[in-house]
């Protein structure tokens, strides 16, 4: 399954002093929270002078490609995916 | 011309990302790991394949084989198109890490770099072979956990890049005067660098079959025989260790193609592609702070000939504008039944200005200044906020690649 979405998402982060990095910590997707447990990639991209956190986490189930806008410091659902199917 | 195999310590390396687009694809999803996964120009069962998984490459899918293909190989194929962010920002970081050891440091494409240690050798003093295995263990602490590299070390450029390709994936491999005809031995025509089938046949026909027999092809018999240039001496060269890839050639051309998803011989739609390409072409030869002294379209079509047109110009080009003028003056003479399957534009004798001529119309001028200005706006707002009214309604069109060949990513890109 792979969804591809462009919704606000609710996210709670948690801000490490010691990597001196906010790490989403649980997104609410479809009424229902996930906790993430791992951080695959994180990087950011520069569209015109606006910057975007993109993060690639997993819950154990699924992986969420989501995304903070350092601006207006929302955060956006992209992409669900479990891997099963093409 | 009698020349021995080069004996000094190898000091070249060369490191390559495994199947880097599928990969760093499976290090952001991890639902994807350990699947067959490719990377496809587009997702559709026509579309070429750019990068396989590990996975997929053992049921024998490759490179350039369109998907419907890969498909009967393996049904449970995942298809995806390539993150370009994604991927652009590993090989920045996997690039930066290397610039820790050498200043030496040359990407030769998106997912290949070379680390010349020659003149940092009274620093980095340790063997290269622990060089090695310590950037690969960054690269997965630093970058992703999934990503896997290859490393060889030889004393040129070419004999490295043969080290990196012999245990893949995750391999490290030197080639010195001791061991390189064995390396040799094992190895076939095919496996090495820059030798395609039709290189392959040409070598066939003056009697060499292996690398060896290419090692022991004399200098004259390349010279005249094989590539009757100076290519010859250069493979000689090459196959002995040393040096003669190490010049960076400044860059000649900027350019775009675009391998149109519906192939059209329509005047219109070819000329808002064009525009598109232009756009972006200029946009990249205004970052460079170049001006083009000559355009240059390419028609690739649909009955298998390839159409293409160059054109020098008297004046300096590089707004869009004036891009896409002489672009479509040229595409204008192309014949017009041929159904276009790839269209290509590239300016060449590019320059840096040094002062434009004065007009007496001063038309140009104002052109230039409001080309700058666009510029700054999509540069603070995104690319195309602002765009050409032919290129409107054309967001899918022509979308962000990365391009086979020397990678030119500055950080702040």
């Amino acid at each position: 399954m792979r969804i591809r979405t462009n919704e606000p998402v609710k996210v709670l982060t948690v801000y490490d002093p010691e990597k001196g990095r906010t790490i989403p910590h649980r997104i609410k997707w479809q009424n229902e929270v996930h906790t993430i447990r791992t951080i695959s990639y994180y990087h950011r991209e520069r569209r015109g002078e606006n910057v975007y956190h993109i993060y690639h986490v997993n819950d154990g189930a699924f992986d969420f490609r989501i995304l903070c806008d350092s601006e207006s410091l929302s955060w956006k659902l992209e992409e669900v995916v479990d891997g099963v199917g093409a | 011309m009698k020349l021995s195999i080069n004996s000094i310590e190898p000091l070249v390396m060369h490191i390559d990302l495994n199947s880097c687009f599928a990969t760093v694809c499976q290090q952001a999803y991890r639902n994807l790991r350990g699947k067959p996964l490719v990377i496809g120009a587009y997702e559709t069962p026509k579309a070429i394949i750019l990068a396989p998984s590990i996975e997929a490459k053992r049921f024998g899918i490759k490179t350039g084989m369109p998907v419907y293909e890969a498909y009967e190989l393996c049904p449970s194929l995942i298809v995806r198109q390539p993150d370009t962010g994604l991927i652009r920002d590993v090989h920045v970081k996997f690039r930066a890490i290397c610039e820790c050891y050498s200043p030496d440091v040359a990407p030769k494409s998106i997912d290949e770099v070379v680390i010349d240690f020659t003149h940092t050798r009274h620093v980095e003093k340790r063997d290269l072979s622990d060089v090695g295995t310590e950037i690969k263990r960054r690269l997965r602490e630093e970058v992703g956990d999934y990503l896997k590299c290859n490393v060889g070390i030889a004393t040129n450029r070419f004999l490295a890049k043969v080290a990196a390709s012999l245990h893949k994936p995750d391999g490290l491999d030197s080639i010195n005067h001791k061991n390189l005809l064995d390396v040799y031995r094992s190895i076939s025509l095919l496996d090495l660098p820059g030798i395609n089938v039709r290189y392959q046949a040409r070598l066939n026909t003056q009697g060499i079959f292996t690398p060896m027999d290419f090692y022991h092809a004399s200098f004259m018999s390349l010279k005249r025989g094989v590539f009757q240039s100076i290519v010859g001496y250069h493979w000689y060269m090459r196959l002995r260790g040393w040096e003669v890839d190490g010049i960076e050639f400044k860059r000649r051309t900027v350019g775009q193609q675009y391998a149109l998803g519906k192939k059209t011989n329509n005047p219109r739609e070819l000329s808002r592609i064009l525009m598109k390409l232009c756009e972006k072409m200029g946009r990249r030869l205004r970052r460079k702070g170049y001006v083009a002294y000559g355009i240059h379209v390419g028609c690739a079509q649909a009955d298998g000939t390839y159409w293409h047109t160059g054109r020098k110009t008297h004046h300096a080009i590089y707004t869009t504008h004036e891009l896409y003028r002489e672009a479509q003056y040229i595409l204008n003479k192309r014949p017009p039944e041929p159904i276009v399957t790839r269209l290509s534009v590239h300016c060449y004798d590019i320059e840096h200005p040094v002062g434009s001529q004065a007009t007496f119309f001063d038309m140009e001028e104002k052109k230039r200044k409001v080309a700058g200005a666009l510029d700054t706006i999509n540069n603070r707002y995104g690319e195309y906020t602002i765009t050409p009214a032919l290129m409107m309604n054309m967001d899918k069109t022509v979308i962000d690649r990365i391009a086979f060949g020397q990678a030119g990513i500055e950080s702040g890109d």
